[in-house]
This record gives structure tokens, sequence and C-alpha cells, in this order.
């Protein structure tokens, strides 16, 4: 009786073992085809050459590796995407931390309503939406010409790190304010009511409870925020103009205008690899916060 | 008085969660509000504090006005119903937070934080976190975080809901203690009669957002001013019957007397304590007392509770219940026993029929 019974479990567990590795099987097969055997390539082509008309090498060699690292030139792109994705990242959260915490503290249609509307934005594609900063911000955009209506001289709002910066920004906020709302689960306005009962004024409960306890939230938002920010390329393309290099553009300038492939290649490893950092960094920090 | 509550009122939309509350308490003095489930002690108890604010009425705390005065300006020590302990602070920090709140140096924070840790019974579990504490453990860090202050006045939202029956009973007296030696302005909200008659100098009964009756425990139960009230705070059978031209009532064949009458022919509520109806075999002839009210009737049913017999007597086509205190003798009614019921007239309680809903 009894080991007939052990028997049933140990088999009925293997079969739910068995169900969960069928239901992870397409995304698998998926994740294989589409993500690691591409990457696998990109690592692979990263040790070969260009020819000067831009076809590969056949032989393996460490040359671009060598150029790439030992060029400072790629160093301080590296220092910039890094330096303008936290800085985009910083800007988008103080942004929108406000914003989720107001949509997260309404309740009913109102909420929906709010919900909806912090991410309607994504129903219209970044380069639309870029374009739109650049009639804005252009130098015969709506801003400038308000500035010189007024009677100054309007400072270059495109072409240069800001414009960046804001675009950017405006992209990656519904991002931002998704996650901020999914990690706003354990921010129970009555631990707030507590707070004041013993003598907290808002702006403690803010800094002593609703920080510290949406501090998953935000560093979710953060990580998706900076990733998005440092791999994106049409929107700093657009509105760099050409004047600010940054990781993924150079890629796309290296693999689509230069044709030197391996270079891109190199590249693509080497951003991966900032990515990696982030992903550490906030496997470290979530742990500490919890 | 010390904390005054003027004809307050809370709307939202259509729902009216209270309406026309008023009560007042002296400095020192523990309060009860007493009610069913959602009949608004919770809504009452956060327009005090000023988490929400009043429709309209007024709060009157030693004299100030205090209705637009923000919450964490008020000083009222507050323990909600479902505790709000902060889930990222330890045990210690959750009590020490008003404290610090209140600018008081580590030192003393330290000190007063582990002795309101002892005097709930947890000094041990300092650098839990509260998840990590049963629900009655909760309970308890919230009342010390609440009493560590020495509000002006303390709220108690249904506080010992959560525990077992012994540290029930033990909890209660440690407030009651607790609030009479720091002599505490509170009000103790609970659905439980049993808790607020054991503690509470006097008692708010609720329903449905109106008072229904304020007194003491004593007051309450034994002249209840309402049916609801009646049956409230303690067991009770009613049975419907009209008065007599000669100021009793009529009840079948036989006639049951009150204290107060009522006009002839009209219809009444008649309501009396199972435990205070004795019961007599129907041939014993014990000596009628003045004011006694004697019925005859049916053993139907008997119910073994431990510490009382419940008997289910049917008399003139009701039932009525009856409750003795068991004794080891065992001389207990069996069902189909001819027995009378016998009652002091002042253990009738009367109410105009209308009154009952
Ligand atoms: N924010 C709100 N919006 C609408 N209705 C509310 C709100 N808060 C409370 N109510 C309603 O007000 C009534 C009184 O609620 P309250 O919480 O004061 O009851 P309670 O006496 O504390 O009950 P319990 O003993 O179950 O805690 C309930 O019917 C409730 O549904
Ligand atoms: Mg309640």
């Amino acid at each position: 009786m009894k080991d007939s019974a052990a028997v049933d479990q140990s088999n009925s567990s293997r079969r739910a073992a068995g169900v969960v590795f069928g239901l992870l099987l397409p995304i698998l097969i998926v994740n294989i085809i589409a993500f690691v055997v591409p990457v696998l390539n990109l690592a692979a082509m990263s040790f070969r050459s260009a020819t000067a008309i831009g076809s590969l090498d056949e032989a393996l060699t460490l040359s671009t590796w060598q150029s790439l690292l030992g060029d400072t030139f790629y160093w301080s792109i590296l220092w910039r995407t890094v330096w303008m994705g936290a800085l985009i990242t910083a800007v988008t959260l103080l942004l929108s931390y406000p914003l989720a915490l107001f949509v997260s503290r309404r309740s009913g249609w109102v909420k929906t309503v709010l919900v909806v509307a912090c991410i309607s934005p994504l129903l219209i594609s970044a380069v639309v939406r870029t374009y739109g900063w650049m009639v804005i911000l252009g130098n015969q955009g709506f801003l400038p010409a308000l500035i010189r209506a007024s009677g100054f001289t309007p400072p270059r709002l495109i072409n240069n790190e800001f414009g960046v910066l804001v675009g950017m920004t405006e992209i990656l906020m519904p991002y931002m304010i998704l996650s901020l709302l999914s990690g706003f689960g354990r921010l129970d306005p009555i631990l707030d009511q507590a707070a004041e009962t013993l003598g907290a004024r808002p702006l403690t409960v803010l800094r002593r409870i609703v920080l510290p306890l949406s501090l998953p939230g935000i560093l979710l938002g953060c990580l998706l925020c900076f990733v998005l920010a440092v791999s994106s390329f049409i929107t700093p393309k657009m509105l760099a103009g050409g004047r600010v290099s940054l990781l993924a553009t150079e890629i796309y300038d290296q693999a689509i205008v230069t044709l030197n492939w391996p270079l891109a290649a190199c590249l693509s490893v080497f951003i991966l690899f900032v990515f990696g950092a982030a992903l550490l960094a906030y496997g470290q920090l979530s742990k500490i916060v919890d | 008085m010390y904390l005054k509550v003027e004809s307050l009122e809370k709307r939202y939309g259509h729902l009216v969660p209270v309406s026309g509350l008023s009560f007042s308490l002296g400095q020192g003095e523990l309060l009860g509000l007493l009610g069913p489930s959602g009949c608004g002690k919770t809504t009452t108890l956060r327009m005090i504090s000023g988490l929400i604010h009043a429709t309209s009425g007024k709060i009157i705390v030693g004299g100030h006005d205090v209705t637009h005065l923000p919450t964490y300006r008020r000083n009222m020590g507050v323990m909600f119903q479902s505790y709000a302990l902060f889930p990222h602070m330890t045990i210690a920090e959750n009590v020490a937070f008003g404290l610090e709140m209140r600018k008081l140096s580590k030192a003393d924070i330290a000190q007063r934080v582990s002795s309101a840790l002892s005097m709930v019974r947890l000094p041990a579990l300092g650098n839990r976190k509260p998840l990590q504490l049963s629900g009655g453990q909760q309970q308890r860090v919230a009342l010390a975080r609440a009493l560590v202050i020495e509000p002006d006045i303390l709220l108690l939202d249904e506080p010992l809901s959560n525990l077992d029956a012994k540290l029930r009973d033990e909890m209660r007296n440690e407030i009651r203690e607790i609030q009479q030696r720091l002599r505490m302005t509170t009000v103790f909200v609970t659905h439980d009669q049993t808790e607020a008659m054991a503690i509470c100098d006097r008692i708010v009964v609720m329903n449905r957002g109106k008072l229904e009756q304020i007194g003491t425990p004593h007051e309450i139960y034994e002249r209840p001013s309402t049916p609801m009230v009646a049956d409230f705070v303690g067991r009770i059978n009613r049975i419907r019957c009209r008065w007599r031209d000669d100021g009793a009532i009529a009840f079948g064949h036989t006639a049951i007397g009150a204290v107060s009458t009522g006009p002839a022919g009209s219809e009444v509520l008649v309501m009396v304590r199972p435990h205070r109806i004795e019961l007599r075999s129907a041939g014993a002839k014990a000596g009628r007392a003045e004011g006694e009210n004697t019925i005859p009737g049916t053993v139907r049913q008997v119910t073994y509770i431990g510490d009382s017999l419940q008997y289910a007597v049917e008399s003139e086509g009701e039932k009525i219940m009856v409750e003795q205190a068991t004794t080891s003798a065992g001389d207990t009614y069996k069902p189909g026993d001819a027995v009378t019921l016998n009652w002091r007239a002042r253990d009738t309680l009367t109410f105009a029929a209308e009154a009952d809903v």
C-alpha cells in the first residue's frame, strides 16, 4: 500500500514535470532559433575580419577585438553610452514616479483611463514620435520659434545630447510607468495612514514609507529603461544628427554604412557586456532591497 | 468632556455609513464602540483620527476643534483593524517610528520600544519582520506601536479580534490596565459585547450608522433602549403580545407582568434573557414571590454546552429559551417534562412593537 502510494506520487510529480517541460518547449525553441543562435553567430563573426570591399575573411583573428579595445574612441563611446543611458533613466524615473504614484492611488474607471492614457503613446511608433520631437525642437520648430517670439535667442535643442535626452525620456516613460505600477503592489495606502497617525508629515511618509516600499518597482523600471536606452538607435540617430555617437548608432553605422560586420559584431558583444553588468547590478540591488 | 463628537456624518454618494453621531468622553475614559459588522465603527474611528474627512459635524479634543487638523498633528494613537505594520521595517523599527517622529534620543527610543514590546508580551521578536509573525503577534505589535507614543487619544479598531480566547482575555485586561495607568482617553471598537462589557466605562451601541444607545455596560444590558440593543448585547427571547387593560401582557391563557405598562390592546414586544428564567417542575408549589411571572410550559429540547444547559420550552405556542448553569447534582429536565417558567417582572423588557426591526 505504502509503496504503491509512493510510486503514484513520484509518477504524478514526474508527469507534472513533463507537463511543465512541454509547456516551456515552444518558447525554448523560439528562443534558441531567434536569440541564442544569432548571438553565437555574432560572437563568432567578431573573430573574423573584413576585407576592404566588405566581405568576410575566412581566417579567425583577434585583430578586430584588438583594434576595438585599443582605440580610445570606442572607450569614449562606451562611456558616453553608459552616461547617457543613466541620465535618460534618471530623468525618466523622476518624471514617471509622481505620475505612477498618482495613478496607483486612483480607483475604478478613473484609474483605468489614466493607465490607458499613460501607455497609449506605445500605440504610435517611436519613429513618428521622434519626428514629432524634431518638429517641436528643430531649428525652425515650434519651441525655438516661441523663444524667438519672446525676444530671446533659442539655444540648440536638437542634434545634441539634449535632444536625445528629451526624445528618449518621452519614448521610455510608458515603460517606466508600467514597471512602477507593477512594483507598487506592497504599497497599501493604509500604511501611509498608519505613518500619519504616528506623526509623520506627508514628505516623511514619502521618504520613509512610500519610497522604500516602491524600490522593487523603481529598480525594475530603471533596468528596463537603461537597457532600452542603451540599445535604441532610431531616436538617437534622428535627434543627434550624427553629432552624438553612441554604441547602438555606431553598430548601425558599422554594419549598414561602412559594411564592417566584424567590427559591428564586436561592438554588439561589447554592448552585451554592458547589459550583463546592468543585470548584475539589478540582481545585487534587489537582494539588498529585500 | 475631553473628546466630543458632534453630529458627525459621512457620505459616499448615496451611501451614508455614519450619520447624526454624537457622544463624548471624559479624560481617561474608555469608551466602547459596539455594533454589528458594517455599522460604521471603523468609519467613525477614521473620522476621529482625521484619516477621512467628516462630511459634516465636529470633533473637539480638549476644547479645541480638530475637525480640520491633519492627522499627523492630532497625536492620536491608532491601531488599525488590518494592523498596517510597515512590512519593510523590523518589529522594533515599527514601534520606534512614532518616537522617531517625536525626535526622541536614540537611547530613549530603544528603552521605550523594549518596554512596549514586553508590555504586549513580545520582548524577543524585535528583530523580525512583520510577515514572519503570526496574526495575533502582529496585532500585538500594532498595539505596542499605538501605545508607545503615549497619545492624547487612543483609538483601537478591534484590537483583539485575532487572538485565542485565553490571550484575548489577558490582553483585554492588559489594555484596560495600561489605559488606566496612563489615564489615556480611549475609544475601543469591537463587535464582541462581552469584550465591551468587560473593560469599557461606557458603551456606544451603533446600528446602521446611527447611535442606538449610550450608557454604562450595566445600563446597556439591563435597560436597553431598543430591541436591537437588547438583542445585540446578549441572547434574548422575543415574543410578540398585546397589552391587557389591567396593565399586564396577555400571553395565551396567562399573563406576563412587566414594570412598565402600555395602552390596552396595542401590540408589545416582550424580551426576556434566557438565564433570568428559572425552571421548576410543574407540580412543585414553590412560594410564588410578589411580582414574579409563572408560565406553564413543556420542555422540547435540551442542549448541554458545558457550563450551562439550554432548554427550548414550548409555552402557549411560543418557543422560549431558558438557560441554567449546570451543577454536579445533575438534576435536569428531559424533553416532554411539564415545567413552569419563573422570572421577575423587572426582567421583562417591553418595547413598542414598531420599534422592532
Ligand atoms: N470608502 C468607502 N466607500 C464607500 N463605502 C464605504 C467606504 N468605506 C466604508 N464604506 C461603507 O460604510 C459602511 C461602514 O463601514 P465600516 O468599515 O465603518 O464598518 P464597521 O462597523 O467597521 O464594520 P466591521 O465590524 O466589519 O469592521 C459599510 O457598509 C461600508 O461598505
Ligand atoms: Mg471595522
